[in-house]
């Protein structure tokens, strides 16, 4: 009888920790790489085209109905802001550790997403150009509505480009911080768009 | 003498009144959108907490949107200098940083309820798997008996 007790506790014990396993498997969330993807879309909806046809070639006074797409892989909700930078040839770029401060920001746009979500932010610019001496050409833009005067000039107009950059609220530090949360690290995630002022 | 001297403070006064209010309105206004954005921040760190701890996904994203509205009356407080702008978002941010909390507990108390009834449901099943088992020699017994019972009947 004593015997048969202990085998029983054995195949109790066993059996449990097989039936645990299972439960523990069922009840975890499967891994996943955490991640932030985002593009900047023409209004063809493509990632090219930006000028409609004209090259990189802009005129001014029109208007670019641009948007962004973010998507959000983190796991959980994301409050990101989207900041605009206007740089020329000479600027140094935001890169995967480090964002743009040198380069004047222009504005940004913000926006909530939940997880496996992809929301849409709008950018709709035009420019007009500024008198000014010399060979340098400076711009008057008009972003989302808001008008902005960028410091910022380039030689015959030739290569501006726009810096986007991608931050994220950190709930710790109440503040945004440049890209997302790596496993180990903050990882930048820029775009640019090259465009001359003709 | 001294007449001509309070005439021309209050003078004065009256000259560098405007300033001053419109700096403390300014000052006032500032607050409130400081106080908008910083309740929206709370707000946002209490639905991602909701979030984590398992809350649905609809109820997730219904907070979203309403964290999405409460910015949009930040934006429009920034931009125009509206107090009635950052009370709107300071309101809806509150709101919704209440319910996110009692999403937040629904979520903790159902993943605990579910992790109870998941390891209590591997236990009996243990229990019931072992006694199978030992006592499957029964069952066999049983089965004879049925058939036998059978084959007189007939």
């Amino acid at each position: 009888m004593q015997r048969r007790i202990i085998v029983f506790i054995l195949l109790f014990a066993s059996f449990s920790l097989v039936y645990s396993s299972i439960a523990y498997y069922a009840l975890s969330k499967p891994p996943a790489q955490e991640f932030m993807a985002w593009g900047v879309f023409s209004p063809s909806g493509t990632l090219s085209n930006y000028f409609l046809g004209s090259e990189a070639n802009v005129t001014s006074g029109k208007s670019f109905d641009w948007h962004f797409a973010i998507t959000n892989r983190m796991g959980s909700i994301q409050y990101v802001q989207i900041v605009y930078r206007l740089g020329n040839s000479t600027s140094s770029s935001p890169n995967a550790t480090a964002s743009g401060d040198s380069v004047p920001q222009l504005g940004n746009s913000s926006i909530f997403i939940p997880n496996a979500r992809t929301a849409l932010v709008n950018f709709t610019w035009s420019f007009t150009k500024k008198p000014s001496p010399g060979g340098s050409v400076y711009i008057n833009m008009t972003i989302n509505g808001q008008l902005v005067s960028p410091s910022v000039s380039a030689v015959a107009g030739q290569k501006f480009r726009f810096f986007f950059e991608l931050w994220t609220y950190d709930v710790a530090s109440n503040s945004f911080q440049y890209g997302y949360r790596g496993q180990s690290s903050w990882v930048g995630v820029p775009l640019q768009v090259w465009f001359n002022v003709v | 003498m001294r007449f001509r001297l309070m005439v021309l403070l209050g003078v004065l006064m009256l000259c560098i009144s405007p300033f001053l209010i419109s700096r403390e309105l300014a000052h006032g206004q500032s607050t409130q959108v400081d106080n908008a954005r910083s309740a929206l921040g709370q707000a946002f760190g209490l639905v991602q907490e909701a979030d984590l701890q398992g809350a649905s996904i609809d109820q997730i994203s219904q907070l979203a949107d309403s964290l999405n509205l409460a910015l949009r009356y930040e934006e429009n407080a920034t931009r125009l200098g509206s107090d009635l702008y950052a009370n709107r978002s300071l309101e809806l941010s509150n709101a919704t940083a209440v319910q996110a909390l009692g999403d937040s507990n629904a979520a903790r108390t159902q993943s605990v309820f579910d992790q109870a009834s998941g390891y209590s449901l591997a236990v009996v099943a243990g229990f019931g798997s072992a006694l199978s088992v030992l006592e499957i020699h029964r069952l066999n017994d049983i089965v004879r008996k049925i058939r036998l019972r059978r084959i007189r009947l007939e």
